[in-house]
């Protein structure tokens, strides 16, 4: 609040100033992101081969094709049904992982924490690849239920269409949490200990505390970490190109391999279509994104 | 406020001057002391430059490593010992097929062909599609002196558009199938009983395999369709008639598809759920008795050292008996649009998959390529036995069988539809109806296809 | 903070003790792969595909086959020479917006930056025609201007300086000011070494995305020269034949680096991250 009042005073070259800080980033993000998605709405309008696209007869034909597009439909079902389990579960662990290794009294913080981040440092191609062995039919996993008797004999879980977005899911909390996890923990670390201090002489339960005093603390990093997924999930496209190729029977395919696959994967390569597609996302990821905010919203 | 607006300009100058300093420094050693400081205001990648550079030097971009790499080795060597021997080939690896597709689809709406090499290997099943969609990417070969009579029929029909050759062919598709004889003989049958016979006698058998030694007769990868295709290719028949989707009033693929189903149930067929459970789990993995694919999958059988000698090949069932011949995937070499020396491109290409021994000799000791030109596949080395599959000379085998791949019906969405196909037969196996699944992959591709 | 509650330790371990069995467990899930990874290095394509999970004796053969087959060094050169010059770009960058943001905030420039968080929505596969285009157009095709212009700038990173700006203590900016600094001297001299666990996490992040980064790369280097480590592993992961040893060997030099980064700069980035200022 102090500081708000003071910058009141500062003056209009201080302004000018600021201005200067920003233009490199803002000039940047103009030319190599809004531009081109501008120049991606024009094609959404179009349609034919990306050497010669002609005008849409009608013009919003790409988009109107998207609501019959069955395939389509299924995509956008499946990555919700995603973003619907993931994030909260995700989000949830990595609170509480990064609750528990923030208690002073733990040892050996920092090899949970490096242990739990590690899965961050993967690239996509790789960590793809160890999933899908370790889940094939002949893989680890199953010979351990098997082993256990969890299962009677060995079962395709990436070739069925339940276990195989369990699959996705479970490769995307393994992937994202502890990344998420660091996030918290910074945020839990700003808060001063005398809180909680204050709150146990209050007599507040342990859940009490949390509920009242770390949840609304951490409601800026739950907001950020929140839109991040949410962002991310809505453009999922190397799991379920990587892990199970959107099968089986394209029933885990993802809205950005969908797109993908219009554009470059399948020779159908149909750009403006594409473009229609990616549009959509787009708006959803904002309007998601703006609700977000609004709801965790602190500054105001 | 003067100033201070100016040292603001300054430092955003400075930023600049930052970045710039930093960015050239970067690109003149990413360039690796090729004196390419200025390469990005030069005006030309580093192909264009290449390409101009060299007058006997040709780019050519190309994917796998263990297969139609070493044979392009075999060629730019065959032609620098025997024509040229300042001539060079820079071979520009790509992670798969669908790359350079990629690069072509991408020159083509950026209307700047620069981007390419003087080459480009590319998928046969595509070409039709990128010539009619980018006309102007692909350099026709008419002139070039090659007998074209040469090479199987089936395999040219891909590479001529409008009966204007575009392309050279490399490798050769045809498929065969691969049988464990070792195996086979536990259950009493040799190789001959394999051969012509019907898929409803080849369940049978592959019954008695999977019970007596646990191994399956056949396997795929649910998620492309190779099978379905395979299958009615060797009856003569396409997925699709008259440019439209020949699906569910098809009664050859219907049958076909019950004969899959009927495979599945019988433990006869294993399907994986992609490729690499295909090549690793299944046929690594020692699980299966047979395979049937393009011969290029003969690399990967081969990996398992403890089966040596155990493999003998053949041609495929059929539906009503009767050998069956059938090909499946390859890809052919294309002069591009960015090629500066179109006449060089053409003469090596043509000296050397035209139809040099020398080069796909080389091609198949090295890489396992096989030609599809008939007079090179009767050379010394294309007859000789082959350890591996119990010294049965494969190679000219698969020359012979290659000649009588009847040509099909192709279309642009050919992938697209096999992939529906695929589709829809796992939703068969998973419980859905066979006729409703159908039609729901043709309405699928019918959408895609716009009709 | 407080060393006073020496009192009963053991028992304040011994409370902690599912927080412990909890935590091994996160941690082994989380560390089992890269076992697997580096196992599967040492064995033959068909031990993999077998699912052996114990050492193997072919390491060497799979480093030589690797090498032979594929330009690791120099790949593994282009993987550094791009990422060290797109984290060195967008920090600054970045940091700037993010300085600029906070430290001279005002409802013009909140404006510009929620607008600016807009970007971080639009999906890649959208903008890649068009960038592609640009950079065609512009000849930047296989240099590091291609490589790194779309990601030197990015909303997460202007949000997080902005956001560890905030512990920026103001009193400093005051002083510099009194004494005559002008705006940008007072961002190198005070502000730049006053965030440097901001930028140490910071530089975690992009050097893991700039390094991992493959579809963009994959467009606008077109020459082999240019390759990156991501773009190795691919190719060696297609093809007719897949020899996993091999691969795993590459994708082990793919990882390595990532993980020194992340270990070397780990407790300036857990700092960064909390927005701590020094």
């Amino acid at each position: 609040m102090n500081r708000k009042k003071k910058e009141m005073n500062i003056t209009a070259k201080q302004q000018a100033a600021g201005w200067a800080f920003l233009t490199p980033a803002t000039l940047l993000l103009v030319i190599m992101s809004f531009y081109p998605i501008i120049q991606a709405f024009i094609m959404a309008l179009k349609t034919g081969s990306s050497a010669n696209m002609q005008w849409c007869e009608p013009i919003t034909y790409n988009f109107t094709r998207m609501f019959s597009d069955k395939l389509f439909m299924r995509s956008v079902v499946n990555t919700f049904l995603y973003l619907l389990i993931e994030v909260p579960i995700m989000l949830v662990l990595a609170i509480l992982l990064a609750q528990l290794l923030n208690n002073k009294d733990l040892k050996f913080k920092g090899f949970f924490r490096t242990c739990v981040f590690l899965p961050c440092a993967t690239s996509l191609v790789s960590y793809a690849l160890i999933f899908k062995s370790l889940f094939a039919t002949e893989g680890l996993i199953n010979s351990i239920l098997v082993k256990v008797g969890i299962l009677s004999e060995n079962f395709n879980f990436l070739g069925t269409t339940y276990t195989a977005k369990a699959i996705i899911i479970i490769a995307l909390i393994w992937r994202w949490t502890g990344y998420n996890m660091v996030f918290f923990l910074a945020g839990l670390q700003n808060i001063e200990y005398s809180v909680y201090e204050a709150a146990k002489i209050d007599g507040a339960s342990g859940w009490k505390t949390f509920w009242h005093i770390t949840v609304p603390l951490l409601k800026p990093t739950i907001v950020m970490t929140m839109i991040m997924s949410i962002n991310g999930t809505l453009q999922l496209f190397d799991e379920s190109v990587n892990l199970t190729k959107g099968g089986p029977a394209n029933s885990t395919i993802t809205m950005s391999h969908y797109i993908y696959n219009s554009s470059f994967g399948e020779g159908t390569t149909n750009f403006g279509y594409a473009a229609a597609m990616s549009f959509f996302i787009f708006i959803l990821v904002a309007v998601l994104a703006f609700i977000n905010m609004k709801v965790g919203d602190t500054r105001d | 406020m003067k100033k201070k607006l100016l040292s603001a300009l300054l430092a955003t100058a400075m930023t600049a001057a930052l970045l710039a300093g930093c960015g050239s420094s970067e690109s003149a050693t990413a360039e690796g002391g090729e004196a390419q400081t200025e390469g990005a205001s030069e005006g030309a990648s580093s192909e264009g430059a290449a390409s101009e550079a060299g007058e006997n030097k040709l780019t050519v971009y190309a994917w796998d490593a263990n297969f139609n790499i070493p044979a392009l080795q075999a060629a730019a060597d065959d032609y620098k010992a025997n024509v040229d021997s300042e001539f060079e080939l820079e071979i520009i690896e790509q992670s798969q097929s669908s790359d350079i597709e990629n690069a072509i689809t991408l020159a083509g709406s950026a209307g700047d062909y620069s981007t390419l090499p003087d080459i480009v290997l590319f998928q046969d099943h595509w070409f039709h599609k990128y010539q009619k969609d980018y006309p102007d990417a692909f350099v026709p070969v008419d002139d070039a002196e090659v007998d074209w009579n040469d090479f199987g029929a089936e395999k040219l029909s891909y590479s001529v558009v409008d009966g204007t050759p575009y392309g050279f062919p490399v490798d050769n598709g045809t498929v065969i199938f691969a049988y464990r004889v070792d195996l086979l003989e536990e259950c009493g049958y040799t190789i001959d009983d394999m051969t012509g016979i019907s898929w409803a006698d080849f369940i049978k058998i592959g019954e008695e395999v999977y019970n007596k030694t646990g191994k399956y007769l056949l396997c795929m990868d649910g998620d492309g369709n190779d099978l379905i295709y395979m299958m009615l290719q060797a009856e003569g028949e396409s997925q699709f008639k008259d440019g439209k989707p020949y699906i569910t009033e098809n009664g050859t693929l219907v049958e076909i598809i019950g004969v899959i189903e009927e495979m599945l149930d019988k433990n006869v067929l294993y399907l994986t759920n992609d490729w690499s459970g295909y090549t690793n789990q299944a046929i690594l993995g020692d699980m299966v008795a047979g395979v049937m694919n393009g011969n290029w999958i003969i690399p990967t059988i081969s990996q398992v050292e403890e089966n040596s000698g155990k493999w003998e090949i053949t041609s495929l069932p059929t539906l009503n008996g009767g050998e069956g011949y059938a090909s499946n995937g390859g890809s052919s070499l294309y002069i591009t649009a960015n090629c500066k020396n179109v006449d060089l491109a053409k003469k090596f290409l043509s000296y050397t998959f035209g139809g040099s021994a020398a080069t796909y000799d080389a091609a198949l000791t090295n890489g396992g390529v096989i030609t599809c030109c008939v007079s090179a596949g009767q050379s010394d080395v294309y007859n000789q036995g082959v350890a591996y599959f119990n010294d049965q000379p494969i190679y000219a085998k698969i020359v012979e069988m290659g000649a009588n791949v009847p040509i099909v019906e192709q279309s642009d969405y050919h992938y697209t539809c096999r992939t529906q196909i695929a589709a829809a037969v796992i939703n068969i196996h998973n419980g859905a109806d066979t006729m409703t699944a159908l039609q729901e992959a043709e309405d699928q591709l019918n959408f895609e296809m716009g009709n | 903070m407080t060393k006073t509650k020496r009192t009963n330790g053991s028992a304040i371990q011994k409370r902690l003790i599912p927080s412990y069995i909890f935590l091994s467990i996160v941690s082994f899930i989380s560390v089992f792969p890269f076992y697997w990874m580096i196992t599967a290095a040492t064995n033959t394509t068909v031990e993999v595909a077998r699912g052996k999970i114990t050492f193997g004796s072919h390491a060497l053969e799979n480093f030589r086959n690797l090498t032979a087959g594929q330009d690791l060094w120099g790949s593994l050169g282009n993987s550094f020479k791009y990422s060290i010059a797109q984290t060195i770009v967008a920090l600054f960058i970045c940091s700037l917006a993010g300085y600029g943001f906070e430290l001279y905030h005002d409802k013009y420039k909140d404006r510009v930056f929620s607008i600016l968080l807009l970007a971080m929505m639009v999906p890649q596969v959208a903008t890649m025609i068009p960038l592609f285009r640009m950079m065609s157009k512009m000849k930047l095709l296989n240099t590091v201007w291609a490589f790194m212009l779309p990601a030197i700038s990015t909303p997460f990173l202007i949000m997080m300086f902005r956001q560890n700006s905030r512990n920026f203590p103001v009193d400093i900016l005051e002083a510099a000011r009194i004494d005559g600094l002008n705006e940008f001297k007072i961002f190198f001299k005070m502000y730049m070494p006053v965030m440097k666990s901001t930028y140490a996490a910071a530089a975690v992040i992009t050097f893991m995305n700039a390094w991992n980064s493959y579809m963009w790369p994959k467009v606008v280097m077109t020459d082999n020269r240019a390759q990156t480590m991501p773009m190795l592993i691919a190719n060696v992961a297609n093809g007719y034949t897949i020899d996993y040893g091999l691969l795993m060997t590459g994708v082990l030099f793919c990882s390595v680096p990532t993980m020194i980064v992340f270990f070397v700069l780990q407790k300036q980035f857990a700092e960064g991250i909390t927005g701590s200022v020094k």
